[in-house]
């Protein structure tokens, strides 16, 4: 997008083997500023475990990663958020029973001193729920409404609004759309949209080509813990994508039966 | 059995309707709180439910039973306090132990309510407390004559099968009954737990480890009924010179066969029934006895255990 | 873009506005609300005159639900970061039972006794929250052994160093100690002297204390359990912590994404519990002046069941230590009241299942509104 900008993230030769599995053997993946890197690959393609290298919960086994131009080693997540790596995950880091607006601030939460003692500051809290919430197209009916009550499509969209104020640099979003109905799947995608738009590198992790396509600035694919390359939005069709996330002929050939509809 | 069917109503009531109006609970008679130490688990404490639940029906007054339901001494204390606070004419409670129980009594005695101490306790702690009287049997004397009787029997080492480790007065009987027999007590007392299966092989394995053992004593049917199991199978059973306090089914049936050698009856059923008795006498023409009554011991042996059969676990 | 990202005053119009009834339903706090009034209702109308409600009276249902109340405060906090404790009824009896130890068996000043004393209990606590953070097992195995081991302690050690399994003379050790006042004391004594003078509450006929009323002041044990509530509450309400407490206990996995401390969280709830339990234990043991082997059997069970009586879920993360504290009221109103109104004893425990089984249902309903789940 970019091209003028320096990375914010590199992803140097990383490999990572667990034991005598190989998981990762040797990717090589740079995110820009403002970019949607899409992350794409068959399940154990080493998805999960090339986004955890990077967001500081497993210790790449070689290869080096740069943050900013500067060497990292991210002895654990607890780092890796505050360089301003942040992941939304599959199990969304939102808890059903309690309301948004403490949702929001969990681990973060803003306090005021009466005296001696450090209160939470709900007012604050509230207050900053409601705007960000509405920034995002959610109209919460109120900040004490329980994550529960939301859709997974909403709570995607709050978890990603509470990375970004966090001052998340780079966002990795763990298979956001994967459970989601169509319009909530758009409601998600508009999201990453605008997190873009803002400056933020997202780094977006999908089995579905069209998800990809519809908001990616640049495509990866990995099979069987290599990468099988990185294209430019435009240079590449969703077929194209599609088979070497299958990692070739063989889908062409299912794909035949199946009418062109996988 | 009015109060009975008057519990009844208004349990329905409870249950039923909360908010429904119910017949008031007025008493006619006199009423009388019994307040024990025991566990709900313990089975002996129905010989005593009886002996109320008759004297109140004989003396038409109206009597009520409590009881900790763990058998915690802190929670007994409350109940005495909340007996004392519903205002009875008197409150009919055990002693077994005096730190813990003498404020509540006391202050229920200085708050107008009549006290007697039953079972547990000690006469001189009863007075302290400003008790009417004391009607029990004193556990220490009662083991002290009975180790006397094993000794005269020739017994020499015994094993205490305490169910009640946490009321002092099950150890004073086991105490009482060493210093009897002039041995010390060391290691003879194994606290058994209330679990009849526990109870049965713990015996079992004390015996096991110690073959040499004179004798066995158990400190109610609670412990003795498992005994009497455990006698059984490791084939000691009218072997081994066998005491017990207290009476119950299993336990004359078990002086019937010559397996248990006597039951020092302490005579609950007195226990329960006398202070009611007293107590109504003392509020409706002031009489009282000069003294203390004791209840026990009397031994139950294989000689005339009639009466004691046809009412075992009920009156005896 | 579609529809629904753009601001519209309903972003869904299927989710029907909540009505304020609904509102007011998914508060904690609520069953405990209703259940106390119900409670209090029944008992005016069938026991007003039994002496349940005369000064002594109420003393004591109030000190029967203070002690719910102190244990209560520490569970429902725990429950709400997602675990149990069972082993509260076992620290009381070995709390307590080192108190007296202490105090009377090597002769400590009382003071002492009761801060080592805590300092142990706590320690355990930290122990019991270590090992479930640890090994990942669940706290109900690993309290379970807790209840066994505490127990077994309360037993052995006096009867061991004592031969006996109750220890009496904490009162007499204690005479004149500040800390054990703390514990054992009442306050406002003047303001109840007052109330006797004056005919509003009665006093003793006879005896060395004639003249002076039946209630001599406020003790200690219920200022404990109410200052518990209100400290607890604040904690849970109005602090950070208390956003942990509630995050720990919603989804571990999601609160440490999310940068909670969840194990700290857990261990220093476990611990909290401890000294819940230890104070239950000092105040008792201060009372009654003594220590027994079986104080506080079956105390945890009485706690957990405040606790879910008061709203909070057994499945962690949701509770209100307010609502903890009406559950213990309840508890003690109905235990203490079932005699007051003249019902048979033994049926303290249906009564007990029936309120339980309301209050889990209500409590289910409650967290299908919250969630959205049908």
């Amino acid at each position: 997008m970019n091209p003028e900008h320096a990375p914010l993230i590199q992803m140097k030769n990383i490999e990572k083997h667990f034991g005598r599995v190989i998981a990762l053997a040797g990717v090589s993946v740079d995110v820009f500023p403002g970019e949607c890197h899409c992350l794409l690959g068959d399940n154990g393609a080493g998805k999960s475990t090339f986004i955890k290298t990077m967001s500081g919960v497993h210790k790449p086994t070689n290869g080096e990663i740069l943050f900013e131009g500067k060497q990292m080693h991210f002895a654990d997540p607890r780092d890796a958020i505050s360089a301003g790596i942040a992941t939304v995950h599959q199990h969304l880091a939102m808890i059903p029973l309690m309301s948004v607006s403490r949702n929001f601030f969990m681990g973060n939460e803003p306090v005021k001193k009466i005296g001696p003692m450090k209160f939470f500051d709900h007012d604050y809290a509230n207050k900053v729920t409601m705007e960000e919430m509405r920034k995002m197209g959610i109209n919460l009916r109120g900040p004490d409404q329980a994550v529960g009550t939301l859709s997974g499509g909403e709570r995607q969209t709050v978890a990603i609004a509470r990375a970004v104020h966090f001052g998340a640099k780079v966002l990795i979003l763990d298979e956001p759309t994967s459970a989601l109905g169509v319009r909530q799947t758009a409601n998600v995608l508009a999201t990453i949209d605008k997190v873009r738009k803002q400056g933020v590198a997202v780094v977006f992790i999908t089995h579905n080509v069209r998800h990809a396509l519809a908001v990616g600035d640049r495509f990866t694919v990995l099979n069987r813990g290599q990468t099988l390359g990185t294209s430019q939005r435009g240079q590449i069709t969703p077929d194209e994508l599609q088979d070497m996330m299958a990692g070739g002929q063989e889908l062409v050939a299912l794909e035949g039966s199946l009418g062109g509809t996988v | 059995m009015t109060s009975i069917t008057k519990k009844l109503v208004l349990a329905a009531a409870v249950v039923a309707a909360p908010f429904a109006m119910a017949t008031s609970a007025v008493a006619e008679g006199e009423k009388y709180v019994l307040v024990s130490h025991a566990p709900d688990s313990d089975s002996w404490w129905n010989t005593i439910k009886n002996g109320i639940a008759l004297a109140g029906d004989q003396m038409g007054v109206e009597v009520e039973y409590r009881n900790p339901p763990t058998g915690d001494l802190a929670d007994m204390a409350r109940i005495i306090e909340q007996a004392a606070a519903s205002g009875p004419n008197g409150i009919i409670t055990t002693l077994s132990d005096y730190d813990v129980l003498s404020g509540p009594i006391r202050a229920a005695v200085d708050s107008g309510v009549d006290v007697i101490i039953m079972n547990s306790g000690t006469p001189d702690q009863a007075r302290e407390v400003g008790a009417l009287m004391y009607v029990g049997q004193p556990e220490y004397d009662a083991g002290y004559a009975a180790g006397l009787r094993a000794k005269g029997d020739g017994v020499g080492s015994f094993l205490c099968v305490n169910h009640y480790i946490s009321s002092p007065s099950s150890t004073e009987r086991c105490k009482g009954f060493a210093d009897g027999l002039g041995v010390d007590l060391g290691d003879q007392m194994i606290d058994s737990g209330q679990d009849p299966a526990e109870i049965k092989n713990r015996v079992l394995a004390y015996l096991n480890a110690n073959p040499a053992t004179d004798a066995v004593l158990t400190l109610g049917p609670t412990s003795a009924d498992p005994t009497l199991l455990a006698l059984d199978e490791n084939g000691m059973a009218g072997d081994i010179y066998f005491g017990t306090f207290d009476l119950g089914e299993e336990i004359v049936k078990g002086i019937k066969a010559g397996v248990i050698n006597w039951g020092i009856d302490q005579q609950p059923f007195l226990q329960a029934y006398l202070p009611v008795v007293v107590l109504t006498n003392y509020h409706r023409y002031g009489v009282l006895p000069g003294n203390n009554i004791n209840s026990g011991p009397g031994f139950v042996t294989a000689d005339g255990l009639e009466k004691v059969e046809e009412f075992a676990g009920e009156y005896r | 873009m579609t529809s629904a990202t753009q601001p519209t005053a309903n972003s869904d119009e299927r989710v029907k506005e909540i009505s304020n009834f609904r509102n007011a339903l998914i508060r904690p706090e609520l069953g405990g609300i209703v259940g106390t009034i119900a409670v209090f209702t029944f008992f005016l109308l069938f026991a007003f005159d039994s002496g349940m409600f005369n000064s002594q009276g109420i003393m004591n249902w109030s000190q029967i639900s203070a002690q719910f109340m102190i244990i209560a405060v520490g569970a429902c906090l725990l429950m709400i970061a997602g675990e149990f404790d069972l082993s509260v009824g076992s620290m009381i009896g070995f709390a307590g039972m080192l108190i007296a130890i202490f105090s009377v068996t090597l002769g400590w000043p009382v003071w002492m006794a009761i801060i080592v004393t805590f300092v142990i209990a706590v320690s355990i606590g930290a122990l019991n929250g270590f090992i479930v953070v640890r090994t990942g097992l669940p706290s109900f195995i690993v309290t379970l052994a807790f209840l066994f081991i505490l127990r077994g302690f309360a037993i052995y050690l006096p009867q061991t160093i004592e031969r006996k399994t109750i220890i009496g003379g904490v009162g007499d050790a204690a005479q004149g100690d500040w800390l054990a006042a703390v514990f054992g004391g009442k306050i406002f004594t003047g303001f109840f002297q007052w109330m006797g003078d004056n005919g509003i509450i009665a006093v003793f006929e006879r005896g060395t204390r004639k003249g002076q009323p039946v209630v001599e002041g406020l003790p200690m044990l219920i200022v404990w359990a109410i200052a518990l509530v209100i400290v607890g509450h604040i904690i849970l309400t109005k602090t950070r912590f208390g956003n942990w407490i509630f995050a720990a206990g919603g989804d571990a996995e999601a609160a440490r994404n999310s940068g909670v401390p969840v194990d700290k969280v857990k261990i220093l709830m476990f611990m909290f519990t401890a000294f819940c339990a230890t104070v239950f234990a000092t105040c008792q043991v201060m009372e009654f002046g003594g220590a027994g082997s079986d104080r506080g059997v079956l105390k945890e069970f009485e706690a957990i069941i405040a606790v879910v009586i008061g709203g909070a879920l057994l499945t962690g993360g949701y509770g209100s230590v307010i609502g903890a504290g009406l559950g213990a009221l309840i508890f003690g109103v109905v235990q203490q009241g079932l005699f007051f109104a003249g019902v048979e004893s033994s049926l303290f425990r249906v009564f007990l299942g029936v309120i339980l089984l309301g209050a889990v249902i209500l409590n289910t309903y409650i967290r299908r509104i919250i969630t959205g789940e049908r």
